[in-house]
């Protein structure tokens, strides 16, 4: 297969043109071919969530999503949650206050689930918030610490 | 040296040592802005994959990539047919077989899942396409698919792991109260977030390298052997890993391929191992069994323990998970034997995985302990206190600080111990059936030499420098608080400068030995800095300080004065001008006095200089004292660890904030060993079934509850410049053998093979 296909994302607000093989996944689109490398490849397989970003404000795996399925889409990654003047985002503040990662590279995968978690209402408890952090894994353990994170940017959302 | 004392701290600003300083290089964590070893944006990179055997043992006969060569974007492909020109590396310990040829794409097949193919194309996806094109033809030859095939034998046994005293077997056959078990364990993974891969690039024969590293000077050592070019010409760079937990201590066969595959195009190589390439890419912790006796009084002292073990290994390396790491030293016995053996099988050389040794070996003795407890009907936190060891009677030795009896006791106090019902099914909530039960764990103090720059820069910042690596346990932060304390600024007036071998070198990200190794050079390179400084600002005819008389001066709260004085006090940037200077520069490091650059190079690219814990006139360990709740479903057997409080002796902490999480994620990483995790190996064909994160399980968020750690620990300057011992394996010591007393207690029924799933229980 050689054949290329022209696409025009919305990623962040910003657009980006690239021609790739429409085989190309959207998280191989944003590290191979946008140098948007804050979205972790941990598995390529759907099962570890290190890949989650925001399509039209919905969280995703972006292994399993063609780039090309998101054409006319609003993509945001973890590039593109903190404020213009750099500040960071709620979410991303209480990360590193309460100490929610070690090594870092499930972190942006977490901190889109978290987002989404919020603006979903699934953040009431620490329960649910465990619940429905649960897709996005952790090998360092960051858990109770991550759950302490959420609980704190839902309260203040 | 001068030595501080630790301070009390406790605003979470704080970024003096012993403080809650945030994690140094997290805002870069938390925007995408930390850029891991394939992030690196490198002009005309091609793509790299594996193909990987389907065969257990044998001999690749054939391989066909004619369909593979005339595919889409394909540059090369290398398969065993193809005489790399490489030579075998030196082992970790630096000891170089002569003259021996090294093939990282064999011919000989060892194990189902070893890489014997490279594709590299355009692109990864058309690396991807074309491997599927390749036909490998093989002669396959009998294979032992794991320590449970009936045709693995006995193994041999390691005679640097056989020890003893006293006469274990007759005190055993003496004592009135006895009990044996035996204990296994399952081949676990690392499973570290990020995988495994690096990227390459040449420039003659210079070569760089992206890869995540836990030790970046000893993995360039690797390169420089494998291809015959000056150790000089290896750069490895790894400012940022995603997680180690011991699989990134070594550059490996697919890192030679990439590295080959770019000098042989001319271009940058890419190799992404992929997530299931990484279950047979590394070794595990191996599977281990474990035959436990213990004998002691009718009140419950120990007289003899008497410890067989045996763990996989591979059929071309002895590598030993030892069993017996941790039974010699956590009680009092006079009499004791312990010997461990290896079984080769057809598997991937099995590697070190978080707590090695000690974390398997704590679960068999751990569990054997409170199966003596439930024996005598005595209490299992008072049996542990009874045969509290006052010395290591295996060295002799005094202990240089062990507050495991104060990890026992705050640890039982937190936890409510004293609350307890002694009866197995005694506690229950509802259907729940509810179980508490205790763990110990401990981790030797390893040190290595350790090397470390400081640059007092124009503008009064500050960098420290070093080849160390911050996978996570938080080098950057430690290093900047050390440095902000020797010159009394605040931490973000501090620069860190790590993860590359070109910088000074290092004790390696494991064994727990990083902190205690490259503080101790950090502190000595930041304080000589300041006596330079302070020497100059008191003679320096431009200095303002010159003429107080004083002979000394303080550093604090970013200014720089005479002691006891109302005098002039300058910041760094001020002083810095005054003297006319754009940089002091000095490096310093742990290594003897006028050791020589062979032994500089030994030191930072070897364990050759590693010092063990009982080198000294002390025998070092962190020790910790798990105590864990589970809630069994009565009806369907499921297990929810539902608490842990657990209290650790690890000496002074250089960041309780960081510590802390460190430990959680130990405990977390326990839970999984103790509930989840299993590499399922097909008897037929020796493949890993589960290879990959779906079918492997490790903890999840709703899997952990809460988790509640403490510190009892006192400074130990025995192990360490700075008082600290390790933290990051000690974690996991102890942590399974807690769960599945807890599991006892609550059900009655004792497993004994991990992990405790629930057809074990029903």
């Amino acid at each position: 297969m050689t054949r290329t296909i022209h696409l025009s994302l919305d990623i962040n607000g910003g657009r980006y043109d690239l021609d790739v093989e429409p085989r190309v996944t959207l998280l191989d689109a944003l590290r191979e071919h946008l140098a948007l490398t804050g979205t972790k490849k941990g598995c390529d397989q759907g099962q570890c969530g290190a890949c989650t970003c925001h399509v039209d404000g919905k969280r995703v795996l972006s292994c399993l999503t063609l780039a090309a399925q998101v054409e006319g889409r609003q993509v945001t990654t973890i590039e593109g949650i903190a404020a213009e003047n750099g500040e960071l985002h709620p979410v991303q503040a209480a990360f590193v206050e309460h100490d929610a990662f070690q090594c870092g590279y499930c972190t942006p995968g977490q901190i889109m689930s978290a987002v989404a978690c919020i603006r979903e209402g699934h953040a009431g408890s620490d329960e649910e918030i465990r619940e429905y952090m649960s897709g996005n894994l952790c090998r360092c353990g960051a858990y109770n610490n991550i759950v302490a994170a959420v609980r704190e940017a839902a309260e203040m959302a | 040296m001068t030595i501080m004392e630790p301070r009390k701290h406790g605003d979470a600003s704080d970024g003096m040592v012993g403080g809650r300083q945030t994690r140094f290089e997290g805002n870069l964590k938390v925007t995408g802005g930390a850029t891991y070893a394939l992030e690196y944006p490198i002009e005309g990179v091609a793509h790299a994959v594996l193909l990987q055997s389907t065969i257990p043992a044998g001999r690749v006969t054939s391989v066909d990539t004619s369909k593979a060569k005339a595919a889409p974007g394909v540059l090369l492909i290398l398969t065993p047919d193809d005489d790399l020109g490489l030579m075998t590396a030196s082992d970790w310990y630096g000891n170089r077989p002569e003259n021996q040829p090294y093939h990282p794409l064999p011919r000989e097949v060892s194990f189902n899942g070893q890489s014997i193919v490279a594709v590299i194309a355009e692109s990864r996806e058309q690396a991807l396409e074309a491997a599927k094109l390749i036909c490998v033809t093989y002669a396959q030859t009998p294979a032992v698919a794991s320590i449970d095939d009936p045709k693995a034998g006995e193994g041999k046994v390691m005679g640097n792991l056989t020890i003893g005293w006293g006469d274990a077997e007759a005190a055993l056959a003496a004592a009135p109260i006895r009990i044996e078990g035996e204990y296994s364990t399952p081949r676990e993974y690392h499973v570290a977030m990020e995988p495994h891969g690096l990227t390459v690039k040449w420039d003659g024969d210079q070569l760089t390298v992206w890869e995540p590293s836990q030790w970046s000077h000893g993995m360039a050592r690797s390169y420089s052997e494998w291809f015959g070019i000056p150790y000089e010409n290896v750069r490895l760079i790894s400012p940022f890993i995603g997680g180690g937990f011991g699989s990134k201590g070594a550059a490996l066969a697919y890192s030679a391929v990439a590295a080959f595959a770019a000098k042989k195009l001319g271009r940058p190589v890419k190799l992404a191992v992929t997530r299931p390439q990484n279950f047979t890419s590394y070794g595990g912790r191996a599977a281990t069994r474990q035959k436990i006796k213990l004998g002691a009084t009718e009140d419950g002292v120990l007289q003899a323990i008497v410890h067989r073990g045996a763990s996989e290994t591979s059929t071309y390396m002895d590598y030993p998970e030892q069993t017996g790491a941790a039974t010699p030293i956590l009680y009092k016995v006079e009499n004791f034997s312990s010997q461990h053996r290896v079984v080769p099988v057809n598997t991937v050389t099995p590697g070190a995985l978080r707590g090695p040794g000690k974390n398997p070996s704590a679960f068999g003795i751990e569990s054997a302990m409170e199966e003596l407890a439930y024996k005598l009907g005595m209490d299992p936190l008072e049996l542990r206190l009874k045969n509290y060891a006052d010395h290591d009677y295996q060295s002799g030795k005094p202990w240089s600080t062990r507050r495991l009896r104060e990890a026992l006791t705050e640890g039982a106090a937190a936890f409510g111990w004293s609350k307890r019902s002694h009866e197995p099914r005694s506690m229950r909530d509802g259907n729940q059936l509810v179980g508490w039960g205790i763990g110990c764990g401990t981790f030797p103090v390893i040190q290595a030499p350790s090397e470390a720059m400081i640059r007092i820069l124009g503008n009064g910042r500050v960098e420290v420098v070093s080849g160390a690596i911050d996978m996570g346990q938080g080098t950057y932060t430690i290093l900047a608080q050390t440095v902000a304390e020797v010159f009394g600024i605040p931490v973000d007036q501090v620069e860190v400068h790590l993860g590359d071998s070109r910088l000074p070198g290092s004790a390696i990200a494991g064994g727990s030995m990083l902190a205690g190794s490259i503080l101790g050079a950090v502190h000595k390179a930041a304080t000589a800095a300041r006596d330079e400084l302070i020497g100059l600002a008191l003679s320096d005819e431009k200095s303002p300080l010159r003429d107080t008389g004083a002979n000394t001066l303080t550093f604090s709260g970013g200014r720089i004065a005479v002691p006891r004085d109302q005098g002039p006090s300058l910041s760094l940037p001020e002083l810095m001008a005054a003297l006319g200077r754009d940089e002091i520069e000095t490096r310093r490091n742990t290594l003897p006095d006028g050791a020589t650059p062979q032994e500089h190079h030994q030191a930072w690219t070897t364990m050759a200089k590693v010092q063990g814990p009982t080198m000294g006139e002390f025998s070092m360990h962190s020790w910790c004292a798990h105590f864990a709740e589970v809630r069994v479903d009565e009806d369907f057997g499921t297990v929810r660890v539902s608490r842990i409080v657990s209290a650790f002796d690890c000496g002074r902490l250089y960041n309780p904030r960081l510590v802390e999480s460190q430990w959680r994620g130990g405990i977390i990483m326990g839970i999984g060993q103790a509930l989840l995790e299993e590499g399922l190996v097909d008897q037929r064909n020796g493949r890993t079934v589960n290879n990959n994160m779906g079918d492997y399980l490790v903890p999840t968020n709703a899997d952990v509850s809460d988790i509640q750690v403490i510190s009892v620990g006192i400074p130990d300057y025995g192990a360490s410049a700075l008082g600290g011992k390790g933290v990051g394996e000690v974690g996991i010591v102890g942590v399974a053998p807690a769960i599945a007393n807890a599991v006892f207690h609550a059900t009655g029924k004792r497993v004994r093979d991990l992990p405790i799933t629930l057809e074990k229980l029903i």
